[in-house]
């Protein structure tokens, strides 16, 4: 009896006008974000691929040069462009995307490139972004009047009289609708992957397809929310009109107004850290280690061409420069950690809302977002780990050097603290940014996953509840 | 005939959830996000002073002329609380120096880069969202809903003429959403007259009062698109759609569309190239500067100076008086090829300045289609808090450095003045060099006396800022007569059956 409420439900729907509104609506947005992707990806990657090789080519010509010039020679990394933003762009475009680093320290993270500071900072249209604002309009346009609306009609009691039992009919009108929203869905996933997949820039793997999978499965838990909520609405109201208002008052909280309240109670809720207080925190812990210079041995603070020249004290400057090296990057990590923290903060507090909660975890599937640029951050840094040690390593073999690796490249070039022989380029270690694997993605959407079932749940509670009680004349 | 027939409308209307609705939810959202917003305004207000006092704590410890390096902060908008516009994404202070034109560094250095994964909210954005929605909602059955039920009929087998009935529905649809949008303003406007710090001039509540007045002329507008569909449709369930996918192409699609056409059809340079061109420029003057300071040194005795690591904020405290002549000579020459090579630089620099703004241009012309973007930009423009009172800002800043260069020159006869680079007398400079006397510490130093150093004012005229926003609000206006003739015409010629 359900598959029949359901058929029933599914043809209506396809026949009604909103149906088709919503299609051709859908259509169109999925159509637009494969055209703009392709359009972005292809310019975004040759941007990428243009400065990294031009980060290579000057790294290489240290490498020939000298073994400290590479370690002094400050790379410049960029994020590369990814094929999953389609799914989830996660406002990379307004995200950190330029990393600079030497052996020995990171800068923070900035934004560079094509962005345009001056516009309005939107969500890109990528499927989320289709999905969560306009699909879950629908959701509620195609069943604001699902009771409310037989009830007006007076068919609603005469399938009743039948020996059907309600939770039937809920379920049958459930599934209908969760079918009817598939058609845009499955058919604007696939426009927009047919337009993308014939470039030449992209490439989809198994890994990928997954992924993909994995973000439309998310995007019907998401919608399937909305068909609840809808439901659970018009079988508390008589009059189809009054569940419209209310869904409408409903969806603008949840979809528009909460996850635009999370900058602001962010900035509210703790301070943010600002660029005068990293620089004066900076100056303090230098002038502080400074002026206390003698604690790393005699003439620390001194330095002058000649080596050998008794004012100088290698060891003990290499000391002291370490001191001021960790405590810098100290500084520099407790500032991001604290602007991390800040956002971390508004983008919890704005989990009320299923579409900051979707948006997380299909990121998180996706690996972009926010996620990633801290990730890439902490890879960066673990880099520079790597290339110190490489470098370490390679100083060893070299007799001449003092086997001093600190941050003054002065230093090295006078005294030569760090090998002044060339080496190969090809045993450097060069950036790679590892992406997450899909355990991982899932270990880091497994609570957003849980969050969506939850709202599910409840509202199905709530719908259950409120149509079994429900007054059907 | 019109008055009773609006009343009649205005009545009902007044009696409906949706109207109960609309006005509780404008309340409740007032009510909750305008003290949040007050409260981020003050904090703003709060680091805008500090950094104020800083400077002027700076200014004040200044002993030398090319010392006076001082910043200028853009205050925060107080009207953001309702309109934020561009106010937190754009940068709020500037560097004024000799050598670099203040390239108000746009994009927000000091701000935490990733808070950029949230959209702006503000009280425009609730008004904006609600009162559309409730417009449409009101408009939708309004026609479409008395043809159904049959009363129509009813009222045009009278004598009453088909425009009366149209402009009676038009005047009840504006009076009765005047009410939640009263009631909102009042809410907002209470509550930023209640928290501390807050102090709205006159000019202030005239743009309060035209912002109101902008808010009136959109919910009219959208009110009068409710009542096309209302007009067009047979029945109310169609007209609501119709209203409702409209408005989602309005708030939605649209603004999200144009941006992205406008970064597609006029697309920015990378930076980088902007930034090497600037580089090489630097590195231009680098090289001049050394066979300046090579030329100025001829063949002087100026090692017993402590020059060389004096170059930056400080300034020469241990020199002899070769090394006086040389600093009297070199910056004569050096300070002028500065102040030319920082045009040049902001030459490259505003030159991408400007591909940006054409770019944002361009995304606000083609906005412009969606009622809604017309609003907000009036109300941003109102409020100071957009494109062009950022630009001014960064006008300001500029002519605010002529000001200090001018002055910085009048002050030191052009840098001849030994007081440009220091407080010394040659006296001292002889002294010192023949050992007769110990370099003074540098509390003892005498400070300069900047009582008449020229203040920077920066202030939105408010002329200035309604006649930009002139064209949004006849746009506005336009699209309020557009589509209360299109339903005319549709209603005239629609049948009520």
């Amino acid at each position: 009896m359900t598959r029949r409420v359901m058929f029933k439900e599914i043809l209506e729907n396809l026949l009604s006008l909103r149906f088709v509104l919503s299609l051709v609506l859908v259509i169109c947005l999925f159509a637009a974000s494969g055209f703009v992707f392709v359009g972005k990806f292809a310019e975004q990657s040759a941007d990428y691929w243009a400065e990294t090789n031009r980060n290579l080519l000057a790294l290489r010509e240290e490498c020939s040069n000298a073994l400290y010039r590479a370690a002094f020679y400050r790379q410049t990394i960029w994020r590369r462009p990814k094929l999953l933003s389609l799914c989830a762009e996660g406002f990379e475009k307004s995200l950190p995307n330029c990393f600079r680093s030497d052996a020995f320290a990171s800068d923070l993270p900035q934004v560079k490139g094509r962005g345009n500071f001056a516009l309005p900072h939107f969500s890109d249209i990528d499927w989320v972004f289709i999905i969560s604002t306009v699909l879950s309009f629908v959701a509620l346009v195609l069943t604001y009047d699902s009771i409310s609306g037989e009830r007006e009609d007076g068919t609603l009691r005469l399938m009743l009289a039948n020996t059907i039992p309600r939770y039937k009919v809920l379920l049958g009108k459930y599934f209908g609708a969760m079918f009817t929203l598939a058609i845009p869905l499955i058919a604007g996933l696939l426009v927009s992957l047919i337009i993308v997949i014939p470039s030449e820039d992209v490439a989809i793997d198994a890994a990928a397809w997954l992924k993909i999978l994995a973000v439309a499965i998310l995007s019907l838990l998401y919608l399937s929310i909305f068909v609840f909520l809808g439901m659970f609405i018009s079988s508390r109201s008589a009059h189809s009109s009054n569940c419209m208002v209310l869904l409408l008052v409903v969806w603008v909280v949840l979809v528009i107004l909460l996850p635009g309240g999370g900058r602001i109670f962010a900035e509210v809720s703790s301070q943010s850290p600002t660029q005068v207080e990293l620089e004066r925190r900076l100056d303090e812990v230098g002038k502080e280690i400074w002026d206390n210079s003698e604690k790393f041995g005699k003439n620390a603070g001194n330095m002058g061409p000649d080596p050998n020249n008794p004012g100088n004290n290698p060891p003990a400057r290499a000391r002291l420069k370490t001191a001021l090296t960790n405590a810098a990057n100290q500084v520099r990590d407790d500032h991001h950690n604290k602007m991390l923290a800040q956002v971390f903060t508004g983008r919890n507090f704005t989990c009320f809302s299923p579409v900051v909660i979707y948006q997380r975890a299909s990121e998180a599937m996706a690996g972009t977002g926010i996620n990633r640029c801290v990730n890439l951050y902490q890879q960066i840094k673990q880099y520079q780990a790597d290339l110190k040690q490489y470098i370490r390593g390679e100083d060893a073999e070299d007799p001449d050097s003092l086997h001093l690796i600190f941050d003054e490249e002065q230093c090295a070039r006078w005294w030569k603290t760090i090998s002044h022989k060339s080496v190969d380029f090809d045993t450097v270690p060069k950036f790679q940014e590892r992406d997450f694997a899909l355990g991982q993605s899932l270990k880091l959407a497994i609570w957003d996953i849980g969050l969506l079932a939850l709202f599910n749940l409840v509202f199905f509670a709530a719908s259950f509840v409120s149509f079994l009680r429900y007054d059907v004349r | 005939m019109i008055w009773k027939i609006a009343k009649k409308e205005f009545l009902l209307n007044l009696m409906t959830f949706k109207f109960a609705m609309g006005t509780i939810l404008c309340m409740v959202l007032m009510a909750v996000f305008v003290p949040i917003l007050a409260k981020d305004y003050q904090q703003r207000l709060k680091i805008y002073n500090d950094n104020v006092a800083r400077n002027e704590a700076e200014l004040r410890k200044v002993r030398v002329y090319k010392n006076i390096t001082p910043t200028i902060y853009r205050p925060p908008a107080l009207l953001s609380v309702f309109s934020a516009g561009l106010e937190k994404q754009l940068g709020d202070s500037a560097r004024i120096e000799l050598g670099s034109i203040p390239e108000v560094d746009a994009a927000p250095t000091g701000d935490n880069l990733y808070l950029s994964i949230f959209t702006v909210l503000d009280a425009s954005l609730i008004l904006k969202i609600v009162l559309s929605l409730l417009a449409i909602l009101i408009a939708y059955d309004s026609i479409s809903g008395e043809k159904e039920r049959g009363t129509l009929r009813l009222i045009l087998a009278n004598r009453t003429a088909r425009h009366q009935v149209l402009l009676g529905k038009l005047l009840a649809g504006i009076v009765t959403l005047i009410v939640p949008a009263t009631i909102a303003f009042v809410v907002g406007i209470l509550v930023v007259e209640l928290s501390p710090m807050a102090d709205l001039t006159w000019s202030d509540w005239t743009r309060i009062g035209l912002m109101y007045l902008a808010s009136l002329i959109f919910i009219s507008a959208m009110y009068n698109i409710g009542l096309l569909f209302s007009c067009l449709a047979n029945r109310p369930a169609i007209s609501l759609i119709l209203g409702l996918f409209f408005w989602v192409v309005c708030a939605v699609v649209i603004p999200n569309a144009s941006v992205y056409s406008a970064t597609r059809i006029r697309p920015l340079e990378p930076k980088v190239e902007v930034d090497s061109q600037i580089a090489s420029l630097r590195s231009e003057l680098r090289r001049k500067w050394i066979d300046i300071m090579i030329a100025t040194a001829g063949n002087r005795n100026t090692s017993q100076s402590d020059a060389q690591g004096a170059f930056g904020n400080g300034y020469i405290r241990k020199f002899n008086t070769d090394c006086f002549e040389w600093q009297q000579g070199l910056h004569p020459a050096m300070e002028p090829l500065r102040i030319r090579y920082a045009d040049k630089i902001w030459e490259v620099e505003s030159g991408y300045l400007k591909t940006i703004w054409k770019q944002r241009h361009l995304a606000d012309n083609l906005s412009r289609i969606s009622p809604m973007f017309s609003y907000e930009n009036a109300t941003s423009v109102l409020a100071g808090t957009d494109l062009s009172s950022f630009q001014y800002f960064v006008s300001r800043t500029k002519a605010y450095r002529n000001q200090i260069v001018e002055y910085i020159r009048s002050r030191t006869d052009n840098f001849r003045s030994s007081s440009y680079w220091t407080p010394f007398s040659k006296e001292y400079a002889s002294d010192y060099g023949e050992g007769k006397r110990e370099a003074p510490d540098i509390a003892d130093h005498p400070r300069l006396n900047l009582e008449d150093l020229p203040l920077c004012t920066y202030r939105l005229d408010l002329a200035e800022s309604v006649r930009r926003a002139i064209p949004d609000l006849a746009l506005l206006v336009f699209a309020n007569v557009l589509f209360f003739a299109l339903s005319f015409v549709a209603f005239m010629k629609g049948d009520v059956r």
